[in-house]
């Protein structure tokens, strides 16, 4: 491979010269570029392959997470019995260390293993549970430590409220202290007879404990909140002041007998639960009571015929949508997340689609086009590719700190200084994000009115329509939806986007909802919970952050759907409009 | 037929109804309006960034200037001063032993008392940031004590007549104190509270010349030079029994010889550190000598320095700045130095050693400096003048915060004392005859646009740097906010994820518009676009905790996927050519399906020349290659050459086409196949030849990647980064860039063809040339949608704010730092509008790149309308 020839120059003169040899010459491979044609195609490929690599390993895990899975015991060399779910396995070289760690006759067997095997050994994770006997949710359990594995018939996983699972083989069933069954099956079948009735009794309970002492709680307030106000409006020592005082104390003796009250029964309720037990054999052959007021969901795993597993995973999967969460989120379900998420973009939506339809149809009807329009123009586009955090330093700094807390002065002057509208909340959280969306919004309106056919204004015009009546009747409706189109993508990457709304308003656990039966019923001023920022925090806030891997992939999964719902029906709504309007120019 | 008479059977009206043109007025009007409104909120963005920002460059404000004259202090000299916090009342104390007591507001003598009768004050020092003073007399003795004020709480039940008609904000002396109401129902008294202990006998009888005083954390520490020039220093600590519970005081003396000097006469000047390890004895004329007295029983002369740079100039005022670890000396030329103690580089077989360096020089010229008083709770320090000037400045920003003239009848007057309230809520200033106040607001000492983007000298560095460090554990931090290493990182960030990100995009663009059917095309795009729609947060999260753990296991095999991958596509590509050309002519569709297949080879490859290559190019471990502990440097210079020396060998080729295209003529198709791939494989050779070779010159001349772009691996890392967050850019890329290739007119890509170019040769050609500009500015919003991206650096880039370019280490963005810290910001603090000044930052970087992009797409359009 000589380069540089020197007589390159004077051979191409000669050939594009001889123009019949040179028609030979283009059948030459080397012109085709085939390499590189391939090389381009790769990184199409490329593209293509991560892609679907991502969503299929999102769709994988999150899909895989709420399956139950069998309970495995493992013994190991050392007389040691674990008991719980494999929640992952890996290859991995163990070190010297390790076999240094073995009892010799073990660690000899295993060292010939280790040559067998290529210096490589399997180890799993598994989820063992137990928190409060063990310390521990997880342990890894290598080849080299296992003697033997089973899987027990009657093991029983126990999802509970606090102290994350349990597993264990139920030896006894108790009622106040009563043994009225022992052995497994007669246990379990005394755990049906009666779980259903403590469920009941639990919801009853946290009724009373949430709604009814929450509505005296906020009784309460109104009229803590009233005095402050009369304090502030009238003086301190006014009639009116010691008037809302007075109030208040009748109030609260009235709501301490009501308080009083509900303890009483809830404690009743309670007591009534916790009186049904079971008591439990552990891996390492001890035994607990677990009371069934504690117990969320139990069964028997390695029992389980298809079609109940597939009744657990249903059952589980109504809980991840519909539940609160517990244990510090890495349990339970993601219904706050997912209703603040739809609550926040539904407000986004009211709030960006009139100003964006308004600021597009004044830029495309009403105002002459020239160099300001065009400068407009450049701007809003370059509004699109402000960084979103950007944005949320601006709701931060203006609508957080200084409408709201304008607000706050003028209006909720009593509760200062707790602030009400001067902290992050849905409402600067939706105007946020409409602002970071409205680019999206006036560039796709724009573009659908801009789709509208002159001939159709000139037309309306012709028939003596005015401006107006023309944009309402003819070229609205033609753009409609154009601007539909915009509005979904716009809450498409509303329901995608967490930076800014870390600094407006989404928080790890907001304990109530931004609507509820409370009047006003609608509350803008309260921190939410959303989805995209449950993934971060679940994944990078949580203390058993293990156990919270699995949530975080259903809840992507669950994202992912939200997002990508959005776009499909956008994509599709674009393609119809397009097709009606080639059909409709003539 | 009449023109009234008309089909609908209605009489039709003539003119437009009122109503209607109301509608339009008001629709017209209320667009507008809205339409204006809106645009014009959306620029607000950028205004009101500025808008809190900009206060950072703000000078402190001082006003509402008061004086008094000092009536009974003429002759006797003032000693020193000290201020109440609440702002009530000072105290002076004269050299005859007189402690005065006088309201700040009008100067009223509050209380005058003699203290030490029978002594004669001759040194006086106080401990910085505390009440606590010593105090040396002419026999010899030393006492210590402290001087403060004590609070009082009164009931407004329990109050005096006089003082419950006392409103808010107003004073009232009761007694030798000063009432103020605090709220409804109480009342807030100050008093002067002082007391002293016995005095301590010295070594020597006579009169203490000069004292230097420190509260360290062990105990109490001071040094003592009397007129015979005997200097001493001590350590006082109590002790408690833990039987007997009875309380020893220990003290701990040390004698220090052999440092004064008979032409120089006695020092003027002494200064003990926050930590009473090192004391500083200093001369007018600028010379001085530090000493190590950790050990008191062995003081060491740490060095021996000159102060000032002029012989003819003096020495004026030295006194310590708040920490005890810088010293400020003020001389007759009106130049404030910062001194602080520098660990000095040092070579084999020294030890370290710590020389005073004058880092930062404030300079006033025309008077000397007279006063000077640091503040207790940060780095900024007072200045007195001789001319009567006062000047506030912060000492690690250099920033002058203020300048005040003495007023009145003092203007002109040599400033004695200079104070700041404990609060930093005041200045004070005293002349010979008046004293003068001026409250103060220090706004935002530590910033200013060098201290936020240049290097600062921060106390005990070696030179000016750039960090990012907003807080700390400890109290006596200071914060320290240069945006620097965050810019630093947004920008490593961008390069890496564009480096990856950007030729996947166009490569992907050129080949869904020229080679690809339309119809298969129509199902390509949408999925790619797709992608821009997944949010980041997800994107975050595989990065962190799928991503990161799989590359942190397999790095060997991960580093030669980016070889090995498109290796495997040329590959592919050559065996392609293989096939006859009768039977590839058939199977033309299914071309891009068997590209798909070069991904699994690509991958299995690259986990087969992993381990091989870890074993030969970083000795058998990665890890502890790039921590520096095994291996030389000659592998990572072959990993760093090989990429690039294949591209150079590929361009290389280029050079050889035509006179391959000339010796070709006449070969079949397959022969011309097997040449090609002859060829591949051949340039590959050269290539790793060629990288071995420059592999070994770099090492011979002593270059190591390893602290460039190699170095110390960390789990969250820029590879990371840019893998992930070149997958989130590829789709904007790809979009815009496959939009303006397919904008090309058709007319220009069928005479192409038409004359006999191949599709290679037209794409390459033609389409991609008069595309350029579209292309680029694709390139543009690629940079600005990564310099802008927050959740997945920060979730993957371990939030570290280093400055290197180390592709296995982390780094910090702005982006990701604004999400962190704002949220704990205190609002409107320094640190919050520095934050905000980050946001802007931001703001302006993608700004520009974006504005740069728009422009040039015009011009594109603009371009692609004349073709």
């Amino acid at each position: 491979m000589k380069g540089g020839d020197p007589e390159t120059i004077s051979a191409a003169k000669n050939t594009s010269a001889g123009v019949r040899t040179r028609k030979r010459a283009t059948t030459s491979l080397f012109a085709q570029g085939e390499p590189m044609i391939w090389l381009t195609g790769g990184g199409l490929v490329i593209a293509l392959v991560m892609i679907s690599g991502l969503i299929s390993l999102i769709f994988a895990q999150g899909i895989v997470t709420l399956w139950p899975q069998p309970i495995v015991r493992y013994r190991t060399h050392d007389g040691r019995a674990l008991m719980g779910e494999v929640t992952r396995e890996e290859s991995y070289r163990p070190q010297e260390a390790d076999y240094a760690r073995l009892a010799p006759a073990d660690e000899e067997r295993e060292r010939k293993k280790k040559a067998a095997r290529d210096g490589w050994a399997r180890r799993r994770l598994l989820r063992t549970g137990n928190f409060e006997l063990t310390g521990e949710h997880f342990n890894w359990i290598s080849d080299l430590e296992v003697s033997d594995s089973d899987l027990p018939e009657w093991a029983v996983i126990v999802e509970r409220l606090s102290w994350g699972r349990f597993y264990g083989i139920p030896k006894a069933f108790l009622i106040d202290g009563e043994q009225t069954a022992s052995g497994a099956e007669a246990v379990w079948s005394e755990f049906q007879r009666y779980f259903d009735g403590v469920v009941e009794r639990r919801k009853k309970q946290r009724h009373m404990e949430t709604v009814t002492v929450g509505e005296l709680n906020l009784r309460l307030e109104h009229a803590r909140l009233n005095i402050r106000r009369a304090e502030i409006v009238h003086g301190s020592g006014s009639a009116e002041h010691k008037q809302a005082e007075a109030e208040y104390e009748v109030l609260e003796k009235k709501a301490s007998g009501e308080f009083a009250r509900i303890q009483h029964e809830v404690k009743a309720l309670r007591d009534k639960n916790e009186g049904y037990q079971i008591l439990f054999e552990v891996a390492d052959g001890r035994e607990t009571k677990l009371s069934l007021a504690e117990i969320v969901r139990a069964y028997p795993a390695n029992r389980l015929s298809f079609p109940r597993k597939i009744a657990v995973y249903g059952s589980r999967w109504i809980e991840f949508l519909t539940a609160e969460p517990r244990e510090a989120n890495s349990e339970g379900g993601v219904f706050p997340a997912i209703f603040g998420t739809v609550v926040m973009t539904v407000l986004m939506s009211l709030a960006v689609v009139p100003f964006g339809v308004m600021a597009a149809l004044y830029l495309r009807e009403y105002a002459k086009a020239g160099p300001v329009v065009s400068a407009v123009r450049i701007a809003i586009n370059n509004l699109a590719g402000v960084p979103s955090i950007v944005f949320g330093v601006f709701g931060l700094g203006f609508f957080c700190y200084m409408v709201g807390a304008s607000i706050d002065q003028l209006l909720f002057a009593e509760k200062l200084p707790n602030p009400t509208y001067g902290k992050g909340g849905i409402l600067w959280a939706s105007f946020t994000l409409a602002l970071m969306t409205l680019p999206v919004v006036i560039v796709a309106t724009e573009e659908a009115l801009s789709a509208v056919p002159n001939s159709m204004r000139e037309g309306s015009y012709a028939c003596g329509a005015s401006k107006w009546q023309t944009i309402r009747r003819i070229i609205l409706p033609r753009a409609l939806p154009g601007i539909m189109t915009g509005m979904i993508l716009a809450m498409a990457r509303g329901a995608g986007e967490v930076a800014p709304l870390m600094l407006v308003g989404a928080v790890k656990l907001a304990p109530e909802l931004p609507i509820d039966r409370i009047f006003p019923y609608i509350h803008p001023e309260r921190s939410f919970m959303h989805l995209g920022f449950h993934i971060y925090d679940l994944g990078f806030q949580s203390q058993n952050s293990e156990a919270a891997k699995p949530m975080v992939f259903t809840t992507t999964l669950l994202l992912i759907t939200i997002v990508a719902l959005l776009n499909v029906f956008a994509v599709r709504l674009r393609t119809r409009l397009r097709r009606k309007f080639v059909s409709s120019v003539f | 037929m009449s023109p009234e008479k008309i089909f609908t059977g209605r009489a039709r009206a003539k003119r437009t109804r009122a109503s209607v043109k109301l509608m339009d007025v008001v629709s017209r009007l209320l667009i507008t309006i809205g339409g204006l409104g809106t645009l014009i909120t959306v620029s607000t963005v950028f205004l009101f960034l500025l808008w809190v920002a900009a206060p950072l460059l703000s000078r402190a404000r001082i006003e509402n200037p008061h004086s008094y004259n000092v009536s009974g202090a003429t002759g006797v000299p003032i000693i020193h001063m000290g201020l109440d916090e609440y702002r009530l009342m000072e105290w002076l104390l004269f050299a005859d032993g007189r402690l005065q007591v006088r309201r700040m507001d009008d100067g009223e003598v509050l209380e005058e008392e003699r203290l030490f009768p029978g002594r004669e004050i001759k040194a006086f020092a106080a401990a910085g940031g505390y009440d606590e003073v010593i105090v040396g007399f002419d026999d010899g003795t030393v006492a210590l004590g402290r001087i403060g004020f004590s609070t009082e709480f009164v009931d407004q039940t329990q109050a005096s007549p006089e003082l419950k008609v006392l409103g808010p904000g107003s004073r009232l002396r009761i007694g030798n104190g000063i009432a103020e109401r605090i709220s409804a129902d109480q009342f807030r008294i100050r008093r002067l509270a002082h007391s002293f202990a016995e005095p301590i006998e010295a070594e020597s009888p006579a009169a203490i010349r000069l004292i230097a005083y420190s509260i360290t954390p062990l105990g109490k520490s001071y040094a003592a030079l009397s007129e015979d020039g005997r200097l001493y220093a001590y350590n006082l600590s109590e002790r408690k029994n833990i039987l007997t519970g009875d309380v020893v005081l220990r003290r701990v003396r040390g004698e220090i010889t052999d440092i004064l000097q008979k032409d120089r006469g006695l020092p003027q000047f002494m200064v003990l550190s926050g930590l009473g390890d090192s004391l500083l004895v200093a001369w007018a004329d600028g010379y001085a000598v530090r000493l190590n007295i950790r050990d008191l029983r062995n003081p060491v002369v740490e060095e021996r320095l000159r102060m000032l740079d002029d012989s003819g100039l003096r020495l004026t005022v030295v006194q310590n700045l708040l920490g005890g670890t810088t010293i400020l000396a003020g001389d007759s030329a009106g130049t404030v130095r910062a001194w602080f103690p520098v660990l000095t580089e040092y070579g084999v077989g020294q030890t370290a050693q710590r020389r005073l360096i004058a880092a930062h020089r404030f300079e006033r010229p025309g008077a000397a400096v007279t006063a000077l008083a640091n503040s207790t709770r940060m780095r900024m320090f007072v200045a007195g003048y001789e001319d009567g000037g006062i000047l506030l400045y912060h000492v690690t920003s250099h920033k002058l915060l203020g300048e005040v003239e003495m007023p009145g009848a003092a203007s002109g007057a040599p400033v004695l004392k200079v104070a700041l309230a404990p609060k930093d809520d005041m200045i004070f200033g005293l002349s010979s005859s008046l004293a003068a106040g001026w409250s103060l607001d220090p706004r935002y000492p530590e910033a200013t646009l060098s201290s936020l983007f240049l290097p600062v000298w921060y106390e005990g560095a070696r030179k000016p740097e750039h960090v990012w460090q907003s807080s700390s554990g400890t109290d006596d931090f200071e914060p320290k906010l240069g945006l620097m290493p965050l810019i630093f990182g947004t920008i490593k960030a961008t390069v890496f994820s564009l480096l990856f990100g950007v030729p996947i995009a166009l490569l992907g663009a050129v080949f869904t518009s020229e080679f690809m059917s339309p119809r298969s095309k129509a199902r390509i795009k949408p999925i790619v676009e797709m992608m821009a729609s997944l949010p980041s947060v997800v994107l975050g999260f595989l990065a962190a905790l799928v991503f990161a753990p799989v590359a942190a296991k397999m790095l060997p095999a991960v580093l030669s996927v980016f070889v090995t991958v498109p290796l495997a596509f040329l590959f592919g590509s050559y065996l392609w050519q293989l096939i006859p050309h009768r039977v590839s002519l058939r199977i033309q569709r299914w071309r891009f399906p068997a590209m798909f297949a070069a991904i699994p080879f690509g991958l299995l490859a690259a986990s087969g020349v992993g381990p091989w290559m870890e074993q030969y190019c970083f000795s058998g471990d990665i890890m502890r290659w790039l921590d520096g502990q095994v291996g030389g440097a000659r592998g990572g210079w072959l990993i760093l050459f090989f990429p690039l020396s294949i591209l150079l060998v590929a361009w290389l080729m280029g050079f050889t086409e035509p006179w391959i295209r000339r010796i070709s003529i006449g070969w079949s198709r397959s022969k011309c196949a097997v040449m090609d791939l002859v060829r591949f494989i051949a340039s590959l050779a050269i290539a790793a030849l060629l990288a071995f070779g420059a592999a070994v010159v770099a090492t011979a001349l002593g270059f190591d990647p390893r602290g460039g772009i190699f170095g110390t691996y960390v789990q969250r890392n820029a590879l990371v980064v840019g893998f992930v967050m070149g997958f989130a850019v590829i789709p904007i890329i790809y979009t815009i860039a496959e939009d303006a290739l397919s904008a090309v007119p058709e007319h220009l890509r069928s005479a192409s063809l038409a004359a006999g170019a191949t599709p290679w040769q037209t794409a390459t050609r033609i389409i991609i040339p008069t595309a350029m500009s579209g292309l680029f500015s694709a390139i543009m919003i690629g940079l600005g949608r990564a310099v802008g991206e927050t959740m997945i650096v920060l979730m993957a880039a371990g939030n570290t704010p280093v400055m290197e370019w180390n592709l296995f280490n982390g780094f910090r963005t702005l982006s990701a730092n604004i999400a962190v810290e704002l949220p704990e910001a205190v609002r409107n603090s320094t640190h919050y509008r520095t934050l905000f000044l980050a946001a802007l930052t931001l703001f302006a970087m993608t700004f520009v790149l974006n504005t740069a992009a728009e422009m040039v797409r015009l011009r594109f359009r603009r371009k692609a309308v004349e073709l």
